[in-house]
């Protein structure tokens, strides 16, 4: 066992009590980071990394900071002063900076280890892990390359699965945390809508974009949001509410648990569900009640379209700013417009300028009652009926995939209800803001899967606090591919 | 809804900066085919018409607070580390091509 396949909880009391240095733990997250065989990475940032880590070993490690020294990977969209921030597309390949996103400051300021940035799919749209200027991330619970981590957080996802770091850093617009989470066996999670500022984080679409992050742990989730969830003047959706601690977590039980019916339903996959089922009944005989709710498959089924339309719409203006002028991979051109389209031409992957020409087509004015108003209007239907289950139950749950990962030429039908419902409905925590958890369910032939929980906005403590029960009855605390080898090896 | 053809996908390509090739065209003709179905799912929903468009995951007053422009001091970036991003500047500004010649 290395100290670096530690949680951060535990691997912070290793730093207090001088079990372990800064630069022993930064040394070896450089190591696996360096041996990174399934493409996690985008620029490192080692060298100022080492240095700082020796700066802290003068330090005495104060008690009261877990992140004193902790190494972590933040996703590719964040805006890192200094270091190359390209969103994993070539239109921004050159670009650095000037100014750190807040998150970025805070765990600087806590004195947290930054080791290098993520891929990803490009500028954060894509749910695969396939479409980043880097190419494909590879899951690490399958050393064969063959199947897929999803994104599209997909390096962050990598980097804490294959322990090169305890946490990683990672956005999330539909399920971009929360389903590669499920695929690599971690706690992934995105706050309230408002909570963890997303100043300096790329926007891809600012009405569902949430910053989050891939833990190991529900308690370092925990703690990380303490840290993390502090309101920002330079958010304009920062909100002035919900700004309590969660950590320690409560241990209350008896809490009353709905479990999405068609979800459950539209999964085929009998390991999942008798994975999910166990759970239920130890929830229960844990003293909380579970019943299953039922929402209209209508309403379900138009979730998917509702999100593409309202996302690429909302895309195709937070993106109108990658000209190339005054910065990004400037292409030349005989006047200022031609400067623009060479940039925009070349700069774009074809998958990414398909998304935009839907957003386009939405945004059309022929279209706009027809289209995108209407995805706002079913947006509105589905957080009106999920609040509606709220006022009788702290949560609803669900397999946070209807699969294990996918393998790399696996194709899904797009019309049938696997698809639209159990792999489209994490979404709704992005529709309503919800705070929402993935965490490990299980593992089959190898590959993990994961359970949702997704709650009442601003009651975040609670959805850590069912998570947590969750995870002290699945017995799948500190996951990793390096943990797994460990656990089988006994 | 306006039919989609090529044309049109061309038109909302050229809105937006960029063009494609004939062959990707194609690929979001095929695509557009999935997604008009999948829109049509919307229709099912009974009394859709009735409800309001949601734009914000919440109505928050926080959101809509009028605040003071002032530059915050703490955010002050260096005028020379911006203008490395542009490709071509000069004297403290970024260069394009001449408008008028």
């Amino acid at each position: 066992m290395n100290y670096l396949d530690l949680t951060i909880k535990e691997m912070h009391e290793a730093l207090v009590n001088k079990k372990i240095k800064v630069s022993d733990l930064v040394k070896k997250a450089i190591e696996r980071c360096k041996n990174d065989k399934f493409n996690a990475l985008e620029a490192t940032n080692y060298e100022a990394a080492l240095n700082e880590a020796y700066e802290l070993d003068k330090e005495e490690v104060p008690c009261d900071n877990f992140l004193f020294g902790i190494p972590y990977i933040a996703k590719d969209n964040f805006s890192t002063r200094g270091i190359e921030s390209t969103g994993g597309s070539n239109i921004l390949n050159g670009y650095i900076p000037s100014f750190d996103a807040t998150v970025i400051k805070i765990l600087k300021e806590n004195k947290a280890i930054m080791i290098a940035k993520s891929t990803l799919d490009e500028l954060a749209m894509g749910g695969s892990g396939k479409s980043g200027h880097k190419g494909i991330q590879f899951n690490p619970y399958d050393e064969t390359k063959n199947h897929l981590i999803g994104g599209s957080s997909s390096g962050s996802a990598v980097a804490t699965a294959a322990s090169y770091v305890p946490f990683s850093l990672g956005s999330d617009t539909g399920d971009s945390i929360r389903k590669p989470a499920s695929y690599a066996g971690l706690v992934g999670f995105k706050p309230t809508y408002g909570l963890i500022s997303r100043f300096g984080l790329f926007p891809f679409s600012v009405s569902l974009d949430h910053v989050g992050y891939f833990t190991r742990s529900v308690d370092d989730a925990a703690i990380l949001f303490d840290y993390l969830n502090k309101y920002d003047k330079r958010d304009y959706t920062s909100s002035l509410k919900g700004r309590n601690k969660v950590y320690p977590l409560k241990e209350e039980k008896h809490h009353k648990i709905a479990v999405l019916k068609e979800v459950i339903d539209s999964i085929k996959d009998e390991m999942i569900l008798s994975s999910f089922n166990n759970l239920i009944e130890k929830l229960k005989n844990e003293g909380n009640e579970v019943e299953y709710v039922s929402i209209d498959p209508s309403i379900l089924k138009a979730l998917y379209p509702a999100y593409i339309i309202i996302s690429s719409a909302e895309a195709t203006s937070n993106n109108a700013n990658l000209d190339g002028i005054k910065f990004g991979n400037r292409k030349e051109g005989n006047s200022y417009q031609e400067v623009m389209f060479n940039t925009r031409n070349e700069g774009f992957s074809e998958l990414i300028k398909r998304r935009f020409v839907l957003g386009s087509y939405a945004l059309m004015s022929e279209n706009q009652e027809e289209v995108y108003l209407k995805a706002k209007k079913v947006r509105r239907v589905v957080v009106d009926k999920v609040n509606e289950i709220f006022n009788s139950y702290d949560c609803f749950i669900a397999p946070a995939s209807p699969t294990v990962a996918h393998s790399l030429n696996e194709v899904s039908d797009d019309l049938d209800d696997t698809y639209l419902i159990a792999d489209n409905y994490l979404g709704i925590g992005n529709f309503g803001g919800f705070p929402s958890i993935t965490i490990p369910l299980g593992v089959k032939e190898n590959l993990p899967f994961g359970l949702s929980i997704t709650g009442k906005i601003f009651d975040d403590s609670k959805v850590f606090e069912i998570a947590k029960e969750c995870e002290n009855l699945t017995n799948l605390k500190n996951l990793s591919t390096v943990t797994l080898k460990e656990k089988e090896a006994k | 809804m306006k039919e989609v053809n090529k044309d049109i996908l061309k038109d909302a390509a050229s809105r937006l900066l960029f063009d494609m090739k004939d062959e990707e065209y194609d690929t979001l003709l095929n695509e557009f085919g999935i997604i008009t179905k999948q829109l049509k799912l919307m229709d099912e929903i009974k009394g859709l018409n009735d409800v309001e468009p949601m734009s914000f995951p919440y109505v928050d007053e926080s959101f809509s607070l009028l605040r003071e422009d002032e530059p915050v001091k703490e955010d002050e970036v260096d005028k020379e580390e911006m203008l490395q991003n542009a490709k071509v500047y000069r004297d403290g500004q970024v260069k394009l091509p001449k408008v008028v010649n």
